[in-house]
C-alpha cells in the first residue's frame, strides 16, 4: 500500500512537471478553461439582456382607442422595434417574408369592441426559422396585452375589461430571477470534461508518440499505479480550473449557494470518469491528435444529451434514454443543485455514486485494454 | 489540371490507407451528429410535449368542483401526462430539486370560490428552475392549457377556439420541428469540422511527416496543389453531404423545403470557405496539436457567434460585430433560409456574396503565403 502511494505520487509529481516543461500545454491548461466560459457566458448574457432590438411592422386595422393603447405598449416595449405602421395585413406578411422584419402584429378591425367583451385577438406572423427572436417577439406580445389589462383592472385607462379566470403565480424553487446563466453549472462540468480529455492525451498518447510510455510500463512500477497517478495530477488540475471558473463566477456575479467543496468534489468525479473513457479510447486509438479530435467530436453532441444546455427532461424519449445512461448527466445535475439551490451532499450522492460507479467499471476495462495492446 | 487531380488522387489514396480519418470523416462526424440530433429533438414527424415525461405534483387544497375539473383540464392534455397527486405543499415543495418531482402545481383554498365570484382565482406554480429549460417550459404550457378553462363545462372546449384572456394572440407563420432546425446546424457543422481537420489537419501532417517540404519544392504548382487538394476534399463534402441528408432523411423524416442541388451547392459552397480557412491556418506553420485546438475554438465560436444557439441580430456589442465578420454565419442563414423557408438560392445575395468573397480572400491568402513559404524552403 505504502508502495502504491509513493508510486502515484511519482507519477503524479512526473506528470505536473512535464506539464511546467511544456509551456505550449500549461497556457493550455488556464487560458482554455477561460476561453471557453467566456464565450458561454457571451450566450448566457445574450440571453440575459433586458432589451433587444427585434425589428416588428404593425398594422393597426382597428384604430380605436383600445388599439392605439396596445399600440402604445409595443412601440415602449425593450424587447422589440416597431419598425414600420403599415396599412394592410399583406403588407405586414411581406414585411416578415422579405426578411425587412422579423415579426408582424396585426390589430384586427373590431379589436376595440370586442376587447370589452373579452374576445380580442391579435395576429402575430414570425420569421420562426429565427428561433430566439420569434419567441422574443410573441413573449413581447403577451406582455404588452398584459400590461393592457393591468391598466384596466387598476383604472388607470378607460377601457373596462374581463379578467383572465385564472392567474398562474410562479415561484421558481431556488428564488432567483429568470435569467440566461443557468447554463453556467452544465458548463463548468464541460470543461471538467473538455479538461480531462485534454490531460489524458498528454498523459498517454503524447507520451507514446515521443516514445517513453514503454519505459514507463518497463519500469518497476505497477501499471494500477501509472494509471493512478496520472488520474491524480488530472484531479489536482481539475481543482485548479475549477477554483478559475468559480472566480469567474463570482466575478460575473453569480452566487454560488451550496457548499464550494461538493463542487470540487463533482467536477474531480466528473475529471475521473472522463478519463476513464478517454482511458479506454487511447487503448484504441494511438495518434494524439485523432484521440482529440475524436473526443471533441463526442463532446459536441454532450451539450444537449448530457444536460448542459437544456435539462435531460425536456429531450425526446430516445434523447432522455441516452442522457440518463451518461454518467455526466448525474455531475451536471448535481452541479445545478449545489450551486442554485444550495442543497446538500445527501441530495447529490446518488449523482456522485452513478459518476463513481462508473469509472470503477470503465478503470478495470482501460487497463485491461492497455496492457493487452502494450 | 493533371497535377491537380494527382494530387488529389495522392490525398484519396492517403485517406483510403487510413482507416482513423474513414472512420471520423464518414462515419462518427455524420453519424454521430445527426444521430444525436434525432435522438434530442424526435424526427421532423414526431411532435412531443416536452413537458408531457416531466413528474410533476398537484395538490388540490381546495377540493371543489372546479379544482376537480381542473385536474381533469391538465391530466387529458397532451402537456401533463405525469401528473401526480398525493403530495402535500410541504412534502411537494421539499422534493423539489431532488429529481423526484419538477413542479408543483398548487390550487389554492378559495379557488372555486373565487372563480364563482367572477374574480380572478390564483394557481401556484412551484418549479426545479435549476434545471434549464424546465421551468419555463412547464409554465408556458400550464399558461396554454388554462388559457380555455371554464369551471361550469365539465368537458373542456378544444383549444385555442374561445379565450377568456382580454387579448388573445394568435401565432401565425411556419412551425418548423426542431429535427429540420437542428439540421441547419449538423449539416453546417460536420462540413466545417470535418473539412477545416482535413485541410488544416492534413497538411500539418505532412509537415510533420517531413513530405511538406518536398511537396511545396515539386515542380507542381502552388494552385494545382490548392486546386488538387480541394477535389478531394469537395469530394469528401459531397460523400458527407449525402450520409447526412440521406440519414435525416430516410431514418428521421426530415423534409427540407428545398430541392438537394440546392443544398449540395450550399453545403460545400461552406465546406469552401472552410477549406480556405484551413489553408491559410496551414501556411502559418502550426502542428496538428494547435490545429486541434484551434478547430476545438472554431467550432465553439459558430456555436456562439453564428446563430446557432441564439440569433446573431441578438447579439450585442463585440460579438455582434464577430457574428457579423464571421463568413460562416453567412452559410447557416442561408441553410436556414432554403431548408426551414424554401427561399431560393439565388435570392439570397447577401450571403451568397459574404461566402464567395471569403472563400476568395482565404484561397488568395494562403496562395501568397504558400509563394512565399516556398521561396523560403528553395533558397
Amino acid at each position: 500500500m505504502k508502495e502504491l502511494v509513493r508510486d502515484t505520487v511519482a507519477i503524479s509529481v512526473k506528470e505536473l512537471r512535464q506539464l511546467k516543461r511544456d509551456p505550449v500545454s500549461l497556457i493550455l491548461t488556464i487560458m482554455f478553461p477561460i476561453l471557453l466560459i467566456s464565450i458561454f457566458i457571451v450566450i448566457s448574457q445574450a440571453f440575459s439582456a433586458t432589451s433587444y432590438n427585434i425589428p416588428v411592422v404593425v398594422a393597426d386595422l382597428d384604430g380605436t382607442p383600445a388599439s392605439a393603447l396596445l399600440l402604445d405598449k409595443l412601440t415602449s416595449s425593450p424587447l422589440i422595434r416597431v419598425t414600420q405602421l403599415v396599412q394592410t395585413e399583406d403588407q405586414a406578411y411581406n414585411a416578415v417574408s422579405s426578411g425587412q422584419a422579423f415579426g408582424a402584429a396585426i390589430i384586427p378591425k373590431g379589436f376595440g369592441d370586442d376587447l370589452i367583451h373579452g374576445q380580442a385577438f391579435v395576429i402575430v406572423e414570425t420569421d420562426n426559422s429565427r428561433i430566439t427572436s420569434s419567441t422574443i417577439i410573441i413573449a413581447s406580445m403577451n406582455r404588452a396585452s398584459q400590461e393592457l389589462l393591468n391598466e384596466a383592472l387598476l383604472g388607470e385607462s378607460s377601457l373596462q375589461l374581463k379578467a383572465s379566470p385564472v392567474e398562474i403565480i410562479t415561484r421558481p424553487v431556488s428564488g432567483r430571477p429568470p435569467s440566461g446563466d443557468t447554463i453556467l453549472p452544465g458548463f463548468l462540468g464541460m470543461i471538467a470534461i473538455l479538461g480531462a480529455f485534454d490531460d489524458i492525451v498528454n498523459a498517454i498518447s503524447r507520451e507514446r508518440e515521443r516514445g517513453t510510455f514503454p519505459r514507463l510500463i518497463l519500469s518497476p512500477i505497477s501499471i494500477f499505479s501509472i494509471y493512478s497517478g496520472k488520474m491524480f495530477s488530472t484531479v489536482l488540475l481539475t481543482i485548479l480550473r475549477t477554483a478559475l471558473m468559480l472566480v469567474i463566477f463570482r466575478l460575473q456575479g453569480l452566487v454560488i449557494r451550496g457548499n464550494i467543496l461538493l463542487i470540487f468534489l463533482t467536477t474531480c468525479l466528473i475529471a475521473i470518469f472522463t478519463l476513464s473513457v478517454g482511458l479506454t479510447l487511447s487503448s484504441r486509438v494511438k495518434g494524439s491528435s485523432t484521440l482529440t479530435i475524436l473526443e471533441i467530436a463526442m463532446t459536441f453532441p454532450l451539450f444537449t444529451l448530457a444536460g448542459t444546455t437544456n435539462s435531460p427532461q425536456t429531450l425526446a424519449s430516445e434523447g432522455r434514454a441516452i442522457a440518463y445512461s451518461l454518467p455526466w448527466t448525474y455531475g451536471n445535475e448535481a452541479l445545478r443543485r449545489v450551486i442554485y439551490l444550495g442543497l446538500g451532499f445527501d441530495a447529490i450522492a446518488g449523482d456522485l455514486f452513478i459518476l463513481l460507479l462508473g469509472s470503477l467499471v470503465l478503470m478495470p476495462i482501460a487497463i485491461m485494454l492497455s496492457k493487452r495492446t502494450m | 489540371m493533371i497535377d491537380s487531380l494527382a494530387v488529389a488522387a495522392n490525398d484519396l489514396r492517403r485517406f483510403t490507407r487510413n482507416r482513423t480519418s474513414i472512420l471520423i470523416s464518414l462515419i462518427i462526424l455524420p453519424f454521430f451528429f445527426t444521430a444525436s440530433l434525432g435522438a434530442g429533438q424526435g424526427g421532423a414527424g414526431t411532435h412531443f410535449s416536452a413537458t408531457a415525461d416531466i413528474r410533476m405534483a398537484f395538490i388540490d387544497n381546495d377540493y371543489s368542483i372546479a379544482s376537480g375539473r381542473l385536474w381533469q383540464t391538465l391530466v387529458s392534455s397532451p402537456d401533463f401526462h405525469r401528473l401526480v397527486q398525493g403530495y402535500t405543499e410541504q412534502t411537494a415543495i421539499a422534493s423539489l430539486g431532488r429529481g423526484r418531482i419538477y413542479a408543483a402545481i398548487v390550487v389554492p383554498k378559495g379557488f372555486a370560490a373565487d372563480l364563482a365570484n367572477n374574480n380572478t382565482a390564483r394557481i401556484m406554480l412551484y418549479t426545479d428552475d435549476s434545471e434549464p429549460g424546465v421551468s419555463d417550459q412547464i409554465q408556458a404550457a400550464l399558461k396554454n392549457d388554462i388559457q380555455n378553462f371554464n369551471p361550469n363545462l365539465e368537458v373542456q372546449p378544444l383549444r385555442f377556439n374561445t379565450s377568456l384572456f382580454p387579448v388573445q394572440i394568435i401565432q401565425k407563420g411556419t412551425v418548423f420541428a426542431g429535427f429540420n432546425v437542428g439540421l441547419t446546424i449538423v449539416l453546417g457543422i460536420v462540413q466545417i469540422f470535418a473539412g477545416f481537420y482535413e485541410i488544416a489537419g492534413g497538411m500539418a501532417r505532412e509537415r510533420e511527416e517531413g513530405t511538406y517540404a518536398r511537396m511545396l519544392l515539386s515542380p507542381i504548382s502552388i494552385g494545382s496543389i490548392l486546386f488538387g487538394k480541394t477535389i478531394f476534399d469537395l469530394l469528401l463534402s459531397t460523400l458527407r453531404t449525402f450520409i447526412v441528408l440521406g440519414f435525416a432523411v430516410f431514418v428521421y423524416g426530415a423534409k427540407p423545403n428545398t430541392d438537394l442541388i440546392t443544398l449540395l451547392s450550399l453545403s460545400l459552397l461552406l465546406a469552401l470557405v472552410t477549406m480556405g480557412l484551413g489553408f491559410v491556418v496551414s501556411a502559418l506553420k502550426v502542428g496538428t496539436r494547435a490545429v486541434v485546438i484551434l478547430e476545438f475554438f472554431l467550432v465553439l465560436s459558430l456555436f456562439a457567434f453564428s446563430g446557432l444557439i441564439i440569433d446573431r441580430e441578438l447579439l450585442q456589442g463585440v460579438s455582434h460585430t464577430i457574428s457579423i465578420l464571421l463568413p460562416f454565419s453567412y452559410g447557416f442563414d442561408a441553410l436556414k433560409r432554403t431548408i426551414l423557408l424554401g427561399t431560393p438560392v439565388l435570392s439570397l445575395t447577401t450571403d451568397l456574396q459574404f461566402m464567395v468573397g471569403s472563400a476568395l480572400l482565404f484561397y488568395g491568402l494562403s496562395y501568397v503565403m504558400l509563394v512565399r513559404s516556398r521561396e523560403r524552403l528553395s533558397t
